[in-house]
C-alpha cells in the first residue's frame, strides 16, 4: 500500500478503549499481546519499534514489514451506591492498530518507521444516566509516528532510539445545569493537538538462552489550545454564556519504563517476565480554561493519578515451521485515586489473560492472531467533589489479527 | 490439536459472556412491608412545582423517590397519574436570564393533560394539588369533579374520594402529608379570601384518613406542617420592599400629611373621629388596608407594622403610582392602602401561626394513636429557614430561587428540595420500623435551572 493511503487509513481508525491502566493501550503487536503484552526482552522483527527499539538491529531477517489491529469490545457496569440503580456503557468498538516497516541496512545498523496507537479511551454512557453531569461520552484517539534507528554494538549489547510525533484528538460531551424543560443543557468539547516525545531502549543478550531488555518511552503532553466548545443552552441564557467558545486543556500521556527478561531453554520454548513502571503521577488534575466567561466556566478537576507497576508473565512455543502458540498473564493496577474516580475513565485493577497463535504459510509470511481477555476487580469508587459514589466492574475482550512479511 | 480445540472453546465462551455483573442492592424492610405503597397528600405529594403539575416534577416527587428507594426492600410498582409533558395545565413558570423574576413558559401543553387517565389507574400517588384535609374524606365526593387535578385521574369524578380510592388498593404502607392548604389558602390570599380550617374539622378529617388506611394493618408515616410564613412566597418581597419603604422628601411628607388631615376632616364630617399619622421626611411605613378597622373603604388604612409581610404577588409597579399612600389619579384624592391580598397583617400572622401549632399538635397525637412514624417537617424547615441546611455540599435555604429549596412559585419545592424531604421521611421510617431504606443525594436531582 502507498504510504499516503496508509496514513489516511491510520487517521480513520479509532483509538482503543482499554481501561486497565488508565487510558494506555499496549496492543502494538500480536506476538506480544499473545504473551501477556510482554515485549521489551523479545526481538526479531519490526514490532520492536514500539516495545524496544534496540531490537531493530537484531532482526531475524533483513526486512520486516508488519501491520495489524485489534477490536476492543469493552463494557463497564455501574451500580449507584445504596440504590437499585444500575447501568452499563454502550462503548463503540475500539480499533488500535500498528504499521511497522524496518530493515537492517548493515549488519549492525537497523532503521525503521512505524505508526501505532499507544493511548486511547472511549466510553459511552446513556445521555441521561445518573452521572451525565460528569460525562455522557468521551472519545480520545492518539497515534504516534516513530522513525527509529538501532545499533548493534556487539553480540551482547544493542541500542535503539526513536523520535515520536504524536497526534491526538479528544471529544467529550456532558450535561449541564442550564436547560429548558424539554432539552437538557449540554456541553460538547473537542480538540486536537500535535506533540513530541521519544522512545529509547537497550537489549542485553549474555548468551543464547537469556535476553534482558530495558526501554523508556517519554511522557508526551497533549496540550490542546483553542479547542472547540459548544454549549446547548436555552435561548435566554445565551446572552450570559456564549454558545460557541474556545478552551485550553492539557492531558499527559505518561512515561513508561519497561524492564524484562526472556529465557529460552531450547529452540522451541521462550519464557518471559516483565515489569512496566508507568509514571501516571504526572496526571494530578484536568483543567479547562475557557476564552469567554472564564470566571464562570473554568474548572480544575482533581484526578490524583499514581505511578503504577504492571507485572507480566508469558510464554511462546514453536510447534513446527507452521505453527507457534502463545499464552500470557498480567496484573495491571489502576493509577486512579478511589476518591477522584470519574466515569469518563473507569479504570480499575485488571487481570489480563492472553493467548495467541502464529501461522506461517510460507517462510516469509506470518499471520499472527491474539486474544486478550480482561477482567477487572469490582470496586466501589467515588468522585468526592460531586458526591458521586458507586460500584464499577468491567470486562473487555480483544481479538486481534496481524500480518508480517519478513524477508 | 486438542490444545487448539480447548483454546477455541475458551475463546467462544468468553465472547458470549459479554457484560460484567454487579450484584443487586437489597436492604431490610424491618417491621414494615413496602410491597404496596400509597401516598396521600396535596400538591407537595403530587410533585407540583413552578406553579404547575408537570411530568418531570411528578417523576421527582418525594413519593416517587420513596418508592424507588423502597424497591431494595421489597417495594413494588408505583404508578402516578402522570401528565404527558413538561407543561401540565399551561401555568408553568420558567426563568428568563434577561428578566429578574420567573416568567410563564408560554408553551401550549399537550391536550391529553386535560383528559381523564382514570383507565390507567389505580394510582399509588394519590396526591391532589389544592386538597385540604377535609377534601380527602367521605362528604367531599364533589371535590373529585370540581378539582381538575383530581378530576383527570379520579375513578368516578363526583363520586370518588381520595381516601376511598387509596384504601381500595389494599396498601401495606402509606405516607400522609396534609394540612398545608388548610392554612395556606388563607395565607396566600393575604387573609383576603379562603379561611383556615377549624381544628375540630381538621382532627376529624385526618383521623378518618389514618383510620381508613391502617384498618387492614398497613404501616405508615405522617408528616406535620412547616411554618407557612417561612416560605419565599411570604418572605422574599420583604427583602425587596421593606414595610417602611415609603421614602419622601420634606415637601412630599408635608403634602401627604396635609392630605391625610383632609381625610380626617372628611371622616369627622361623617361622624367618625379618627387620627391618621403624620409623615416625616425619609422612610415611612406604607399605608395598608386593614378590614378590621372601623372605617369605610377606602379610608380603612393604617401604617404597616414591622413584622407584617408582603407577599410575592405584590404589584410593585403600583407603588410609584401611589399605592401605599394616596390615589391622586381620579378627580378626588383618596387614601390608597396596599390591598389586603398582598399583605399578611399581624392578626392574620397570629391566626396562621396558631393554626400551624394546633394542626401539628393534632398530627403528633394521631401519629401516636395510630402508631405511625412522625416526620417533623416543621422542625426541619425551621432549620432551613434559620440557618440553612447543607446536604452533599449543597446549601439549602429559604431564599427565593437561589436557596435551591423552593421552586419558582415560592411555595412548592424544587426536585432537589423534594429529594431532601424524601430523606426526612426515610429517616423517620427507619427509626420507627427498623428498616434500612437508604437516602438519596440531592445532587442527582435537578435544581431550578429551567429557562426559556
Amino acid at each position: 500500500m502507498r504510504k499516503t493511503t496508509l496514513l489516511v487509513v491510520a487517521m480513520c481508525l479509532f483509538g482503543a478503549s482499554v481501561f486497565a491502566g488508565g487510558y494506555q493501550v499496549r496492543l502494538q503487536g500480536h506476538r506480544q499481546t499473545g504473551m501477556g503484552l510482554i515485549g521489551v526482552s523479545l526481538f526479531g522483527d519490526a514490532s520492536n519499534l514500539f516495545y524496544n527499539p534496540a531490537g531493530l538491529s537484531k532482526m531475524n531477517t533483513k526486512w520486516s514489514i508488519m501491520a495489524g489491529g485489534s477490536g476492543i469490545f469493552s463494557t463497564t457496569a455501574f451500580s449507584l451506591e445504596n440504590s437499585v440503580y444500575q447501568t452499563t456503557t454502550d462503548n463503540p468498538i475500539g480499533t488500535p492498530f500498528y504499521i511497522y516497516a524496518a530493515g537492517m541496512v548493515t549488519e549492525k545498523l537497523g532503521v525503521g518507521v512505524g505508526v501505532y496507537t499507544p493511548f486511547g479511551s472511549s466510553a459511552k454512557w446513556d445521555d441521561d444516566w445518573v452521572g451525565s453531569h460528569l460525562i455522557q461520552n468521551i472519545s480520545m484517539k492518539v497515534f504516534f509516528i516513530q522513525p527509529t534507528v538501532s545499533y548493534k554494538i556487539n553480540d551482547m549489547f544493542s541500542l535503539g532510539a526513536g523520535f515520536v510525533v504524536a497526534s491526538g484528538s479528544v471529544e467529550l460531551n456532558k450535561s449541564t445545569s442550564y436547560g429548558t424543560p424539554t432539552a437538557v443543557g449540554a456541553a460538547g468539547l473537542s480538540g486536537n493537538t500535535i506533540s513530541y516525545g521519544y522512545n529509547v531502549g537497550v537489549t542485553i543478550t549474555p548468551n543464547e538462552q537469556f535476553s534482558i531488555g530495558v526501554d523508556y518511552r517519554s511522557r508526551v503532553n497533549m496540550t490542546m489550545e483553542d479547542g472547540d466548545a459548544t454549549f446547548t443552552l436555552p435561548t435566554s441564557v445565551e446572552s450570559i454564556i456564549p454558545v460557541k467558545n474556545y478552551f485550553n486543556a492539557e492531558l499527559p500521556l505518561p512515561a513508561n519504563l519497561d524492564i524484562g527478561v526472556a529465557y529460552k531453554p531450547n529452540d522451541k520454548l521462550t519464557l518471559a517476565l516483565e515489569l512496566n513502571y508507568v509514571f501516571w503521577g504526572v496526571y494530578d488534575s484536568l483543567k479547562f480554561e475557557f476564552k469567554e466567561e472564564p470566571e464562570l466556566l473554568n474548572s480544575s478537576n482533581p484526578r490524583e493519578y499514581k505511578n503504577t507497576m504492571i507485572f507480566r508473565v508469558g510464554g511462546e512455543y514453536v510447534i513446527n515451521d507452521l505453527l507457534t502458540v502463545r499464552a500470557g498473564f498480567y496484573y495491571d493496577p489502576t493509577p486512579t485515586d478511589s476518591e477522584y474516580f470519574t466515569p469518563e475513565t473507569p479504570s480499575l485493577n485488571t487481570y489480563g489473560f492472553s493467548a495467541g497463535i502464529s501461522i506461517k504459510p510460507t517462510k516469509n509470511l506470518a499471520i499472527d492472531i491474539s486474544y486478550l481477555h480482561l477482567e477487572t476487580q469490582e470496586s466501589v469508587r467515588s468522585y468526592a467533589p460531586e458526591y458521586f459514589t458507586g460500584t464499577y466492574n468491567g470486562r473487555t475482550m480483544i481479538p486481534g489479527i496481524g500480518v508480517s512479511y519478513n524477508f | 490439536m486438542k490444545l487448539r480445540n480447548i483454546l477455541l472453546l475458551l475463546a467462544l465462551g468468553m465472547l458470549f459472556a459479554c457484560e460484567p455483573k454487579i450484584d443487586d442492592f437489597t436492604t431490610t424492610s424491618g417491621g414494615a412491608d413496602f410491597s404496596k405503597y400509597v401516598a396521600i397528600g396535596n400538591s407537595l405529594t403530587a410533585g407540583y412545582a413552578d406553579k404547575d403539575l408537570y411530568l418531570s416534577g411528578q417523576e421527582n416527587s418525594y413519593p416517587a423517590i420513596l418508592a424507588y428507594q423502597f424497591e431494595a426492600a421489597g417495594g413494588g410498582e408505583f404508578k402516578q397519574p402522570l401528565m404527558f409533558d413538561e407543561y401540565g395545565f399551561g401555568n408553568r413558570l420558567l426563568l428568563d436570564a434577561a428578566k429578574p423574576g420567573p416568567v410563564p413558559a408560554g408553551v401550549a401543553p399537550d391536550q391529553r393533560n386535560f383528559t381523564s387517565i382514570a383507565a390507567e389507574g389505580p394510582f399509588n400517588n394519590m396526591g391532589v394539588p389544592g386538597a385540604k384535609s377535609f377534601h380527602l374524606v367521605p362528604g367531599a365526593e364533589a371535590y373529585s369533579a370540581l378539582n381538575p387535578y383530581y378530576a383527570r385521574f379520579a375513578a368516578i369524578p363526583g363520586t370518588s374520594t381520595v381516601l376511598e380510592e387509596s384504601v381500595a388498593q389494599n396498601p401495606t404502607f402509606f405516607t400522609c402529608w396534609i394540612g398545608n392548604n388548610d392554612v395556606l389558602g388563607y395565607a396566600l390570599a393575604g387573609g383576603a379570601a379562603d379561611s383556615i380550617t377549624p381544628t375540630a374539622l381538621f382532627q376529624m378529617a385526618v383521623g378518618a384518613v389514618l383510620q381508613g388506611m391502617t384498618a387492614n394493618g398497613a404501616k405508615g408515616a405522617i408528616a406535620n406542617i412547616p411554618n407557612v410564613t417561612d416560605i419565599p412566597f411570604a418572605q422574599f418581597m420583604n427583602t425587596q420592599v421593606p414595610y417602611n419603604g415609603l421614602l419622601m422628601d420634606t415637601t412630599q411628607a408635608a403634602q401627604l400629611t396635609y392630605a391625610y388631615q383632609q381625610f380626617e376632616l372628611f371622616l369627622a364630617s361623617q361622624g367618625i373621629t379618627w387620627d391618621y399619622p403624620e409623615f416625616s421626611p425619609g422612610l415611612n411605613p406604607f399605608m395598608v388596608t386593614d378590614e378590621t378597622l372601623p372605617l369605610p373603604a377606602p379610608f380603612n388604612v393604617r401604617p404597616m407594622e414591622q413584622g407584617e409581610l408582603f407577599l410575592l404577588t405584590l404589584a410593585t409597579d403600583s407603588l410609584p403610582m401611589g399605592m401605599g399612600s394616596v390615589n391622586a389619579m381620579g378627580g378626588n384624592i383618596v387614601p390608597w392602602g396596599i390591598p389586603s391580598q398582598y399583605v399578611l397583617l399581624s392578626n392574620e400572622l397570629e391566626e396562621i401561626d396558631q393554626a400551624v401549632v394546633d394542626y401539628n399538635e393534632i398530627i403528633a397525637g394521631l401519629a401516636t394513636q395510630f402508631d405511625l412514624a412522625l416526620v417533623d417537617m416543621n422542625a426541619k424547615f425551621k432549620t432551613v429557614a434559620n440557618q440553612g441546611m447543607e446536604v452533599d455540599g449543597i446549601m439549602f435555604t429559604t431564599a427565593f430561587i437561589s436557596g435551591k429549596t423552593f421552586s419558582l412559585d415560592g411555595v412548592h419545592m424544587t426536585a432537589q428540595g423534594y429529594s431532601v424531604a424524601a430523606n426526612f421521611f426515610i429517616e423517620a421510617i427507619n427509626d420507627k420500623y427498623g428498616s434500612g431504606i437508604t437516602t438519596v443525594s440531592p445532587r442527582l436531582y435537578p435544581g431550578i435551572y429551567y429557562y426559556q
